[in-house]
């Protein structure tokens, strides 16, 4: 109501990995939308998957338990996940939720790219 | 604005999904007249997000309002000071209790139940006033110059 969708836009990198890049706040319906591009890249066989957040500008305790719900997903599958170009105050605030425990955060694309050999 | 001027802003907003943006964005607009940088407003603005969600969420009130009012400051020594305080008139809820289930999972994180800490966290100040009739969150952020 008060903010424009958000936007995710997906960018294949070879056979079995994918960068999901958002636009917009990540709430409840962001994060499901996050979670359904990213659902169905892992279920086409991506166990690789960056998200870079460098239009996102707000997060909120919801939509970042729905990307826990991603991380889990790739866990189980054993795959890697990591996110890369967050603003400050998101980067502390997955710092606070525990998800920085068990994702890489990158500072910039490049480097993720680099680590997860994309 | 002058250091010695104060500046307060007062919102009543319904509870529809997203509403928490129009209070964000009020707060950044009123850090950025202070001169407070953007990281401190960006801490502000992601605090008063998990309040207002924590109200919608759980706060249970009939009118489905949240009323929030901010006062802020450029204090004597040039550092920008805003107050915001953020009221429901739900049922309330126990600090204590909602602070010990913070407790993250072994081997998982936990998935809700953040909004409080994340306020602590990304405000210098945060007082919970909450008895059966309503709860009021005073969150303090301070500022410094222009970025």
């Amino acid at each position: 109501m008060m903010t424009d969708d958000l936007k995710v836009t997906v960018e294949r990198r070879g056979a079995n990995g994918a960068i999901l890049y958002t636009r917009g706040y990540i709430n409840n319906v962001g994060g499901e939308e996050i979670a359904n591009q990213a659902y169905e890249l892992i279920d086409g066989g991506v166990d690789t998957l960056l998200l870079n957040l460098r239009e996102t500008k707000i997060v909120n305790s919801i939509g970042i338990s729905i990307l826990i719900e991603i991380m889990e997903k790739m866990m189980e599958k054993g795959g890697r996940l990591g996110f890369c170009c967050l603003t400050p105050v998101i980067s502390k605030t997955f710092q606070i939720m525990g998800l920085a425990q068990y994702a890489p955060i990158f500072t910039d694309e490049e480097s993720a790219l680099k680590e997860f050999g994309l | 604005m002058t250091q010695t001027a104060e500046r307060q802003m007062e919102l009543t907003l319904p509870m529809l999904p997203d509403v928490e943006i129009a209070a964000a964005k009020a707060a950044g607009n009123l850090g950025r007249q202070l001169g407070m940088d953007s990281d401190a407003i960006d801490e502000m603005v992601h605090a008063i997000v998990e309040a207002c969600i924590n109200a919608r969420e759980h706060s249970c009130c009939v009118d489905q309002r949240i009323y929030l009012r901010f006062r802020g400051t450029a204090g004597k020594d040039g550092r920008p000071r805003i107050e915001v305080w953020i009221t429901d008139h739900g049922r309330g809820f126990d600090p204590a209790h909602a602070r010990a289930h913070r407790a993250i999972a072994p081997g998982r994180p936990q998935k809700r139940g953040w909004g409080l800490q994340i306020m602590e966290a990304h405000m210098d100040e945060v007082e919970i006033d909450s008895t059966p009739s309503g709860t009021t969150i005073r969150m303090v952020k301070y500022g410094g110059g222009k970025s």
